[in-house]
């Protein structure tokens, strides 16, 4: 949606900002002298110039006579009935009265204030508080267009030291040439230059040298590796859902991968947004439209919030409210740099941000939740999937509409017929194949299949039997469906002995197949265990024993649907008796012992039998059809037969945890069932789920684009269109905020802190733009060439602002000590990320292969409940952990304690900068951890192979890790103590060292 | 806001101070450090708003906060309701449409174990916290907590850290960017976990977010093997020759210093040399605040540790809570002795079979019963050994849990969540012990005065308070917010101040 952006003249005409109430009345009431002192001495303290509860303030005409959020307005001139203030200072109202604690208004005060209502409310101007204009603020306003040097960086060094000029600095000398490697390598792969990278730029004297390293290092792979971690930070991406029960995520790392790759191809900048918020609309058909979507599932999940309570439960609804919370916060704050969530009780308290935006932003979320999505890694079968599912569509739709046609003629057999047929059809179809919620009976978890699992009925009495026949359960955990928990090697048995230790008589026809081969799982047909009148089998207990459990994710159970116990008339005698087992989970009403013989089981009609119905009713049908309709409907017929055969024949399709329709069951049923239409979104008093307003239709911020932002979709569009227009909304070529936003980001990287130095919030409580002009021209130029990410990398490492010394100048720093004016670069700390590859590289150990799952530095623990990361118990030598940071599965609920220890980004919070801290225990982790120990190991080993004398070792191994061989001193001091300590402890203080910790 | 203008960031004209860089820079050493670096007069500096001194005098200087992870049942342990008993059986009714969590709205259920009452105030408490019935007259109980969801995750994060998101910074977090340490050479904020493993939502209970990482919670397992990570060359430590830690520091000490002395004026540099020199001291202090066995036998006996670990039975059971809770408070009153801000200590695992928490839908007195008198042995103890050494009049100590239990049966043993009501007591310095600030109604299912009833950001606003913090004024500015560990809310609750 192009919308109407706020053009430089609506802007200045916001800023004329019209204030002020008509003195009309000469009433008797004086407002300054009687109405205000009561307000201020009552009501001020929640609704005045510090706090403004409800969004309510008395103090500003303009909110006390239209605005407040439940109730506005809340005054109504020359109308005391219909003023609600007056009913709630009145006490009327026990829940709503004001003050809400204390002495009311005494009758006088009241009456007053009724009076100066009656006559009109009259605030003469000079008593008003005249709020600044929220949209006078530098980010809201259109990008200028300050005119500057065409080449990009001189551009840069042209603002910068027009800004240091004015305050008589001047820029720093170049770095020497060993630092500006470092430091471009660093700042653009993540990693440090190799000795060999290093000895072949300092003999490069070509005047281009360093022209050729940048972009030697922007085609690098290694440069997507780097950046995706900035990016990954921002979103908060995590390979765990976070909260209780803090679950794996076996398929979010396709988006990582996605991100990786964006970034290598230097994707334009506005694709990859509208990639990540809607590409399965925008970009139908390919595998990047679909895992760019990873993105809005990337942050935190509430597992029980949705797994185990409904929406129709407030802590359902509270869970799914904070659920979208997350995805607009991910969405605004990471394209924006707005805190839109900030407007979630009430309207933004220091921003143009209304309530309506905040939910009008929810209901663009309002269909999806976090599900694995399938798609093809290959866009050629993506694309055919796709088509082939809309043809499949499209196929049904004509051929129920001629059925439908010729139905009308085909009389009442064939109604009768469709009926019954539909029925069937609806059991056997039916996702939850439960008619009811009593799925059966459960057995708790084991986290082996060999664990003996054991569930019985009492049938009251010594019964003769005939027949015991087990029903499956349906539950679609993990997509298993029909035959949940079904066990996959079990006995029957019967006794009179409760605990079966005596007499006990095996059911033993088909005894060896089911108890000594592994049964395939039965779907919904139920299994019979036949006796023969010769087996002569009676007991008053039957007891199903299984020895092999079914498998689930990572774990193990047993769970039943019904028990039946029938004797030779076919009664099931078991209906109703008392059920005992070893252990339940006794999840009421799904899963209990009582489940298991209360008549009730998921039923399916036999495909033959349901097959053979419907072509007697295609018969029926073209009976009546006139010869050219008969025809084309068994065309149409065979082609939906070979469309579904095609689509049965596509490769096993692969998964990205994304945003999506989900079609589930129990609690998180999704919006799959119907077909993904949006939930209604409603504007929430307070932000409780418990006092819906009104119903709010998807938009974006209204003040940002000319008072309007409510997305005009025509009625028949889809949950997508309304993220395709919110893509839309965000990459507008007007969006201000957007492309300020980016180039910001940018930059801060570059230069430790940003031209905004709050990179998520360009709002009042963010920062100001140190350099405005800078900001807008690189904000423009980036816009108006593609939104190339590559192209402005160039552009800044190039600049001499760039690529001047971090040395200080004590002068310089008496006037701008955080360095705000670039007077210098900035020294920096490596991030955790870096110093891990950064050892590892100079260990010889790094694996530079990319993409897929993240590998594991933890043991997974009690994977079945609540997993358990145990990094104690993981092996630090396992080479799979050797690979880059950037590829480690990250763990919400228990963050790696030595990344986290150096101040690697919490994977729950989206992160625009990281702090940089100093403490002990960080030291200590740099010293005393196994893999910082096993790597000093291992660089000694390195260092022994590849040079034949400690004296060459030392000094190798302190080029390897600083990248540059020691002076002669530094040898000597290192010789003599590694003559002592040994080569692993010198290998181990060179990595503990200042120098390899910060980057100049 | 107080920009002078709205389009430009003002420079700073002033050169930092070392003190203003070390916040500056996302805190800097702080804790551990900072005390050290800027002298023992200022070191319980903190933000700018709170730098060199406190809101108010103290009356507290250090907390303990005892965490019943998976929800202890206030019926059962110290809210009695006589009413229960008399209605035992008889089917409930709550006068309302009540969402329990897993639908437990069986009849009514009667406490698990007698009430009796105990101390000059004559307070019930059940059998199995009648230990804590010898210092009973120090605890102020508040009856009428109320939470915002029975979700345990949710619920925990909210008691942990005032949010129920993860991302925000426990209470000791807070405590520790305000504070620091007594003492450079121990954490200032000390986490204990449950033997079992962590609780709902594990690291994220005590993690800084977005404050600076020194203040995160440092996990200790006293007893274990390694009760500090990596406070020992730990996986790997064969290739170093045992006793080259002081060349190593020497080494480090001179080669950074070479380094330093060539890049002038950058304070991390120096600060990082520091945290070297404070890395060797926390070793040799933290063994020694853990040593629990250099406690005499008369110390030992009262903790209940007198037996020493034993081969526990797989099931919860009295005699190993007993030992491992004792256990934790002993080390918790070691480590407050010495010096350590902020102590978590948790009773409880997060969920899992068969049972390790004080989740009980099940069977109440199977994880209530030995989870309880493991509890209310080891804190009755820590409370009498605090105040024999004179340390319970300025430590503050905090029960809590993330929410309550039904009055109503699940399933005829166990008893659903309740979020609507639950139990918290205080005990120590600044607090008037023997009252009851908020009361429960007659079945113990929400506050008696629904209106009023005490939230998480009040009892947290009480413990800064009483730390001489103003609650409002502890801030720390996160993506566009200045964040409280109250949110926007939080009363100081002086009906229990002494």
């Amino acid at each position: 949606m192009a919308g109407p952006w706020l053009t430089f003249r609506a802007f200045l005409g916001a800023v004329v900002a019209v204030l002020g109430w008509p003195q009309s009345v000469a009433g008797a009431v004086d407002f300054v002298r009687e109405v205000r002192p009561i307000l201020e001495a009552n009501c001020f303290r929640c609704h005045g110039p510090e706090k403004q509860k409800s969004g309510y303030r008395l103090d500003v005409s303009r909110i006390a006579l239209h605005g407040g959020e439940a109730h506005a307005p809340n005054i109504v001139p020359g109308q005391p009935a219909q003023s609600p203030l007056l009913r709630f200072i009145s006490g009327a109202d026990a829940a709503l009265r004001m003050p809400p604690k204390g002495d009311l208004l005494s009758a006088a005060e009241q009456a007053t204030i009724r009076a100066w209502i009656a006559e009109g409310a009259v605030w003469p101007a000079a008593a008003d508080t005249v709020l600044p204009d929220p949209l006078a603020w530098w980010s809201w306003r259109p990008l200028a267009a300050p005119t500057a040097p065409a080449d990009g960086s001189a551009a840069i060094d042209t603002f910068v030291r027009a800004k240091l000029a004015k305050q008589g600095l001047h820029p720093s000398a170049p770095a020497d040439a060993a630092t500006l490697l470092r430091r471009v390598s660093l700042d653009l792969t993540g990693l440090p230059p190799t000795p060999v990278e290093t000895a072949a730029f300092l003999a490069d004297s070509a005047p281009d040298a360093y022209e050729r390293l940048v972009e030697r290092l922007l085609a690098s792979p290694r440069y997507g590796e780097r950046w995706a971690r900035h990016w990954l930070d921002v979103v908060h991406y995590g390979d765990t859902h976070g909260y209780d029960k803090d679950k794996p995520r076996e398929h979010a790392w396709p988006y990582r991968d996605y991100v990786i790759r964006a970034l290598n191809e230097d994707k334009p900048y506005p694709r990859f947004v509208q990639e990540q918020v809607a590409g399965d609309i925008m970009y139908p058909g390919t595998r990047d439209g679909l895992e760019a979507l990873g993105f809005l599932a990337a942050g935190p999940w509430d597992f029980i919030g949705h797994a185990e309570v409904p929406e129709s439960k407030v802590d359902g609804k509270i869970a799914r409210h904070l659920d979208r919370d997350d995805m607009l916060a991910n969405t605004m704050g990471t394209f924006t740099s707005l805190t839109v969530h900030c407007a979630q009780c009430h309207g933004h308290k220091f921003d143009p941000i209304t309530q309506e935006d905040y939910y009008g932003l929810q209901a663009v979320f309002a269909a999806v939740d976090r599900t694995d999505r399938p798609y093809y890694p290959a866009d050629a079968t993506n694309a055919l999937a796709e088509r082939l599912q809309r043809r499949q569509k499209d196929l049904r739709k004509t051929i129920q509409q001629t059925e439908a046609a010729l139905g009308a003629q085909a009389g009442e057999a064939y109604a009768a017929l469709t009926r019954r047929l539909e029925g069937m059809s609806r059991t056997a179809a039916a996702k939850v194949g439960n008619p009811t919620p009593d799925y059966g009976y459960h057995a708790q978890i084991a986290a082996r299949a060999d664990t003996l699992k054991w569930v019985q009925v009492d049938l009251g009495q010594r019964v003769d039997l005939a027949q015991v026949v087990l029903a499956p359960c349906y539950d679609d955990f993990n997509g298993i469906g029909a035959g949940f928990g079904f066990p996959v090697r079990f006995k029957v048995e019967v006794s009179d002995d409760p605990d079966f230790r005596q007499g006990v008589q095996l059911l033993w026809r088909g005894h060896d197949e089911r108890f000594m081969a592994d049964l395939p799982n039965p779907g919904l047909k139920p299994y019979v265990v036949s006796v023969e009148p010769e087996d002569a089998v009676a007991g008053r207990y039957v007891r199903v024993t299984a020895v092999k459990l079914a498998p689930r994710q990572g774990d193990f159970i047993l769970a039943l649907a019904e028990l039946e116990v029938r004797t030779a008339n076919g009664q099931n005698v078991a209906q109703g008796r008392p059920v005992q087992a070893l252990d339940s989970i006794e999840a009421a009403p799904r899963w209990r012992r009582a489940n298991l013989t209360d008549g009730r089981a998921p039923v399916r009609p036999s495909a033959d039998e349901l097959s053979q119905l419907r072509a007697e009713r295609d018969r029926m049908l073209e009976a009546v059809a006139a010869p050219a309709v008969a025809a084309a409907l068994r065309t149409q017929r065979t082609e939906a037969t070979e469309v579904a055969a095609e689509l049965a024949r596509l490769p096993p399709p692969a998964f990205v945890y994304a945003a999506g329709i989900h079609t589930g069951s129990g609690a998180f049923a999704g919006t799959g069932a119907s077909g993904g239409l949006p939930r209604p979104i409603y504007l929430l008093a307070r932000g409780q789920v418990t006092q819906p307003l009104r119903e709010v239709s998807p938009g974006a911020i209204a003040s940002l684009s000319g008072g309007s932002a409510r997305f005009s979709l025509p009625a028949d569009a889809g949950e997508g269109d309304r993220r395709a227009a919110l893509a839309r909304w965000l990459t507008a070529g007007e969006n201000p905020l957007f492309w300020r936003s980016i180039v910001n980001r940018v930059w801060q990287h570059h230069f430790g802190q940003g031209i905004v130095e709050t990179a998520n919030d360009f709002g009042r409580n963010g920062a100001l733009p140190t350099h405005p002009e800078l900001l807008d021209w690189l904000a423009r130029d980036f816009r108006d060439h593609g939104g190339s990410l590559k192209r402005l990398h160039r552009q800044i490492v190039l600049s001499a602002t760039y690529r001047q010394s971090s040395a200080d100048d004590p002068r310089a720093s008496r006037v701008d000590a955080s360095n705000a004016l670039l007077w210098r670069q900035q020294r920096r700390k490596l991030s955790a990320e870096e110093m891990r590859d950064a050892v590892l590289l100079a260990s010889g150990r790094l694996d530079l292969a990319m993409g897929g799952p993240g590998w594991r530095d933890f043991v997974l623990e009690r994977p079945e409940h609540s997993p358990h990361y145990r990094y104690d118990l993981a092996d630090p030598v396992d080479p799979r952990t050797f690979r880059r940071a950037i590829y480690r599965f990250v763990v919400r609920s228990q963050t790696q304690p030595w990344m986290t220890s150096l101040d690697c980004a919490d994977p729950s919070i989206r992160v625009d900068r990281r702090t940089e801290s100093v403490s002990a225990l960080q030291a200590l982790a740099l010293l005393n951890n196994g893999f910082m120990l096993t790597q000093s190991a291992a660089l000694a080993e390195r260092v022994s192979r590849e040079r034949p004398d400690l004296e060459a070792q030392v000094g190798w191994a302190h080029e390897l890790v600083l990248g540059r061989p020691p002076s002669a001193a530094v040898r000597g001091r290192l010789v003599a103590f590694a003559r002592t300590e040994g080569l692993p402890a010198t290998c181990r203080a060179l990595f503990n060292l200042n120098e390899f910790a910060f980057v100049d | 806001m107080g920009h002078p203008s709205p389009y430009h960031r003002p420079i700073r004209p002033t050169p930092l101070t070392r003190r203003d860089f070390l916040w500056q820079a996302g805190g800097g050493l702080g804790g551990v450090a900072l005390a050290a670096l800027l002298g023992p007069e200022q070191g319980l500096a903190a933000s700018g708003k709170l730098s060199g001194c406190l809101h108010h005098p103290p009356k507290a200087k250090r907390v303990v906060q005892f965490f019943m992870a998976g929800a202890a049942s206030h019926l059962d342990l110290f809210d009695f309701k006589p009413e229960l008993v008399k209605r035992h059986g008889q089917p409930s009714d709550f006068g309302e449409k009540v969402e329990a969590f897993q639908n437990g709205l069986g009849p009514w259920m009667r406490p698990f174990w007698d009430f009796r009452p105990y101390g000059r105030s004559g307070k019930m408490l059940s059998e199995v916290t009648a230990p804590l019935g010898a210092v009973v007259d120090d605890l102020a109980f508040i009856h009428n907590m109320v939470g915002k969801s029975g979700v345990h995750s949710t619920a925990t994060l909210l008691q942990s850290t005032g949010f129920q998101l993860p991302g925000f910074p426990g209470a000791g977090c807070w405590v520790s960017y305000a504070l620091g340490s007594e003492n450079d050479n121990l954490p200032a904020f000390v986490v204990l976990p449950d033997h079992r493993g962590f609780a709902s939502n594990g690291v994220k209970n005590w993690d800084a977010a977005f404050l600076p990482a020194q203040h995160s919670g440092t996990i200790i397992r006293p007893g274990a093997a390694n009760p500090v990570a990596d406070l020992f060359p730990g996986p790997g430590a064969g290739a170093l020759r045992p006793g080259s830690e002081p060349a190593t520091h020497a080494l480090l000490a001179e080669l950074n210093q070479a380094h330093a002395d060539l890049r002038p004026g950058d304070a991390r540099l120096e600060a990082r040399i520091r945290s070297y020199e404070l890395a060797a001291r926390m070793q040799l202090a933290a063994p020694e605040a853990l040593d629990l066995k250099s406690e005499p036998a008369h110390v030992q006996k009262l903790y209940g540790l007198e037996r020493g670990p034993q081969a526990w039975a797989k099931e919860i059971n009295e005699a190993e809570e007993t030992f491992v809770f004792g256990q934790r408070c002993l080390a918790a009153r070691r480590l407050l002795e010495r010096g350590v801000r902020f102590v978590q200590v948790w009773s409880g695992n997060d969920n899992g079979f068969p049972r390790r928490n004080w989740d009980s839908h099940e069977d109440v007195k199977r994880d209530h019963g030995p989870l309880a008198l493991g509890m209310a042995r080891g804190i009755a103890a820590f409370i009498q050994d605090l105040k024999q050494r004179g340390l319970f009049e300025d430590t503050i100590i905090l029960w809590t849990t993330e929410f309550g239990r039904m009055p109503s049966s699940q399933g005829g043993k166990g008893r659903d969540h309740n979020p609507f009501v639950f139990t918290n007591w205080l005990a120590g310095g600044g607090i008037k012990g023997g009252v009851t600030v908020g009361e429960s109604d007659q079945w113990g299912f929400k506050p008696l005065d629904r209106a009023n009833p005490t939230q998480v950001y009040d009892v947290h606003a009480t413990l800064l308070h009483l730390l001489g913090i103003d609650h409002t004024r502890l801030t720390f500015r996160n993506n566009g917010i200045d964040r409280r560990l109250t949110d926007v809310h939080g009363h100081v609750l002086t009906g229990l101040l002494a």
